[in-house]
């Protein structure tokens, strides 16, 4: 999927996470997390695998966590990716 | 003595499909039901990221062992059937139904859930329905809904809506709301189906709250929907039997137990013959006193 | 439903009609802020009917008059609060956006994901919500200049709405003076003359001059975020405190990045706003301050016409009157040839 407009999804309250997500020339992520640095790595993951489901190859992607479990983390990234292309969900192929 | 091991659904807590807080945590409160909404509180802005809120969550661990519940838009709404994709495929156990008018309207959703079920392979029927009946006219074919699908666990009186309808609003006492509430019942019980009443939206007012729970107790209501968190605790304490109560339920297990072991279709207690439906209440009881102990008087 | 605290999260849009803002001026008052007359939108928290939080969000992506009751304060509301400006951000086009706040409160917006670019202690600090957006803009500049040699780099701002004989003549002047001269186009949509026509018209009548860099303007240099004054129409009083940030950007990031050692400016006998942004240039670039170099600041005497100088503001009064023979003299034929299209375009009849 390409990323074609610029998106945002999610708040910057307690157990969730923003995230804006832009069209790009390569890949470029940027975390920040109010629960500790430790967590990026993992909230890393999290971005780098759902972008690899979607087969997006380029995109700029800020992520401001404050504290948001992984699934939570998903749930926003796959409503950011949809919200910035102009694909619609293939529920069969996601769950 | 063992008991059957009855669901209860004496609280069901609304939690907004998109407030990740609450999607992330509500499980902890242990409410017998936990139903995400993605109607009234979520905004037009958010039904896309509240859907897939909902969807990560329902396939969470978290959420293994908690009945979930997701209301979902209606089908003639532009979100209806993206919500019930998202949902039944992530496995909720009962769909609920919003604004129900009529039997059809249960049909038709019916219809989606099915045809979804079918689509990724989840055994047909096993998605639950719950009709919420927010309306004077769905009120009125109350029973028609009740009977008009088995996938139906009951059926709710949705009050926010229904009362302006009637060009009323809500007041304390709730006398606006008995008519509903009794055809709910009457509804329900026809059709063996559980009956739940609408929510009390003041989180503050507890003594309110509660005068409002013991009469839907009383009125035969299985149980609530909760917008608060800390209303489980008041609902489930109200719910609980008392220890007269336990111990006539346990005599009447005991002498069921007793029945079946000598083989005797006829079950006796005190030299008085207990019938079925005494032992089904018995059962309810003694299922309520182990999830929430036995009330003090 | 489901809301387990009573709070009403509301919208308000200022412009074009202009909301009800009485509510909002009195909350802001009780905070020690004043309203800003360039916001077009406010958010309010409400509680029981009486707001308890307010941001508001301006042309341009910058928030500001963002308040918290004192009561309220430590429960989130402000990040309820940003979360609401920032998608208004996206509605509007601004996906990155500027802050104004007091000092104190740098570090509540911290945790709405801001960064800090500048201070000016005791009374303001300007945030953005992009991480090191500042810096990687400096990096570029260092970046795309790096073969760039020699002692005296001078720097010159410009406006040019639209481009004069004078502008011509400050960078000419300045280049035949320096080793390289940087040139800014000030980016921001808000003059007469759109952006991208007053930046064409520069680079082609600068074509001839070999030794300068002319840049986009950007929103680190006189944009709606480091100096909001600037575009503010009828206001000839400059808060000191814009002035301050504004200079204090460019000789603490930009100028680094580029090597800059002088900046130039044209004597500014009519625009009140420019010559104290002039005056004060003198004190932020030049000023003893061991942590960032000094950058001096040269200001040219203006190019005369028939003894009147020649600054863009006349050429735009003669456009308007249809002067066509009396801009030819005060502009290059480049901007000659737009003006004399443009008004052919839009307005015949002003050309007699």
């Amino acid at each position: 999927m390409e990323i074609t407009k610029e998106a945002v999804v999610g708040t910057l309250e307690s157990s969730d996470a923003m995230i804006q997500i832009a069209p790009c020339g390569e890949i470029d992520i940027t975390i920040s997390s109010s629960v500790g640095a430790q967590f990026k790595e993992a909230i890393e993951k999290v971005i780098q695998d759902t972008l690899e489901e979607f087969k997006i190859k380029k995109a700029k992607i800020v992520v401001k966590d404050k504290g948001a479990l992984d699934c939570v983390l998903r749930a926003r990234m796959i409503t950011a990716i949809t919200r910035s292309t102009n694909e619609k969900i293939e529920w069969k192929q996601l769950i | 003595m063992e008991t059957a091991n009855i669901k209860l659904r004496r609280s069901m807590l609304f939690v907004p499909g998109s407030n990740a807080a609450m999607i992330s945590n509500s499980f902890i409160y242990k409410p017998d039901s936990v139903m995400f909404d993605l109607e009234d509180s979520v905004a037009l802005r958010e039904k896309d990221s509240a859907r897939m809120l909902v969807s990560q969550a329902l396939q969470h661990p978290f959420y293994k062992d908690i009945e979930k519940v997701v209301r979902v838009n209606a089908l003639d709404s532009d979100f209806g059937v993206d919500d019930l994709n998202a949902v039944v495929r992530s496995g909720t156990d009962v769909v609920r139904l919003p604004k129900t008018d009529s039997a059809q309207d249960v049909l038709d959703m019916e219809k989606v859930i099915e045809d979804i079920e079918k689509d990724c392979n989840r055994e047909v029927g096993s998605t639950k329905m719950l009709a919420a009946v927010e309306s004077a006219l769905g009120i009125l074919n109350a029973k028609e809904i009740a009977f008009s699908s088995p996938r139906l666990i009951g059926i709710a009186l949705g009050a926010e809506d229904y009362v302006k309808d009637l060009k009323t609003e809500r007041s304390p006492d709730g006398i606006e709301l008995l008519f509903a509430r009794s055809t709910i019942l009457h509804a329900a019980r026809a059709a063996g189906i559980m009956a739940f009443d609408t929510v009390f939206s003041d989180a503050n007012d507890e003594e309110t709250f509660l005068k409002e729970a013991a009469l839907i107790k009383q009125l035969g209501f299985d149980g609530k929907s909760l917008v608060n968190p800390r209303q489980i605790e008041l609902l489930h304490n109200l719910y609980a039997p008392t220890q007269k109560e336990v111990d006539f339920a346990k005599k009447v297990i005991e002498a069921s137990d007793e029945a079946v072991q000598k083989g005797s279709g006829v079950v006796s207690l005190n030299g008085k013959m207990v019938d079925a439906p005494i032992i089904e209440r018995a059962q309810l009881v003694l299922q309520r006193a182990k999830l929430s102990g036995v009330r003090e008087l | 439903m489901s809301n387990y605290n009573s709070y009403t999260i509301r919208k308000i849009e200022l412009k074009p009609q202009g909301g009800n803002i009485k509510n909002i001026k009195k909350f802001l008052e009780k905070n020690d802020l004043e309203i800003s007359h360039d916001i077009l939108f406010f958010i309010t928290i409400e509680k029981n009917e009486d707001i308890i939080a307010c941001g508001g969000i301006s042309e341009g992506g910058i928030i500001k008059c963002v308040a918290i009751d004192k009561k309220e304060r430590g429960k989130g509301l402000v990040l309820k609060l940003m979360t609401e400006l920032i998608y208004i951000g996206y509605d509007l086009g601004y996906t990155e956006l500027f802050l104004y706040t007091k000092p104190e409160n740098e570090k509540m917006f911290k945790a709405c994901g801001f960064t800090k670019i500048e201070t000016v202690p005791g009374l303001v600090v300007l945030m953005e919500n992009t991480q090191n957006g500042l810096l990687n803009y400096c990096k570029k500049l260092k970046e795309n200049s790096k073969n760039i040699k020699g002692k005296k780099i001078g720097s010159i701002v410009l406006n040019t709405n639209p481009f004069t004989l004078g502008h011509q003549y400050l960078i000419e002047k300045s280049a035949s003076e320096c080793d390289w001269v940087h040139v800014f186009i000030v980016k921001e949509d808000a003059s007469y003359f759109s952006y991208r026509d007053r930046f064409n018209l520069v680079a082609e009548g600068v074509k001839h001059i070999k030794n300068i860099t002319l840049h986009e303007g950007s929103r680190y240099i006189i944009s709606r975020a480091t100096f909001p004054t600037y575009f503010l129409k009828d206001e000839d009083v400059v808060e000191k405190s814009y002035l301050e940030l504004d200079l204090k950007i460019f000789r603490r990031f930009i100028g680094p990045a580029l090597r800059i050692t002088h900046r130039f400016v044209g004597s500014e006998p009519f625009s009140g706003v420019t010559n104290q942004y002039n005056e004060a240039m003198k004190y932020w670039l030049e000023k003893d301050d061991s942590n960032y170099p000094k950058i001096t600041v040269e200001i040219k005497e203006r190019k005369l016409l028939q003894d009147i100088p020649i600054s863009a503001s006349r050429v735009r009064e003669l456009y308007f009157k249809g002067d066509v023979e009396n801009i030819k003299k005060l502009v290059p034929k480049v901007t000659y040839e737009y003006l004399r299209n443009r008004n052919n375009n839009t307005n015949k009849q002003q050309w007699k």
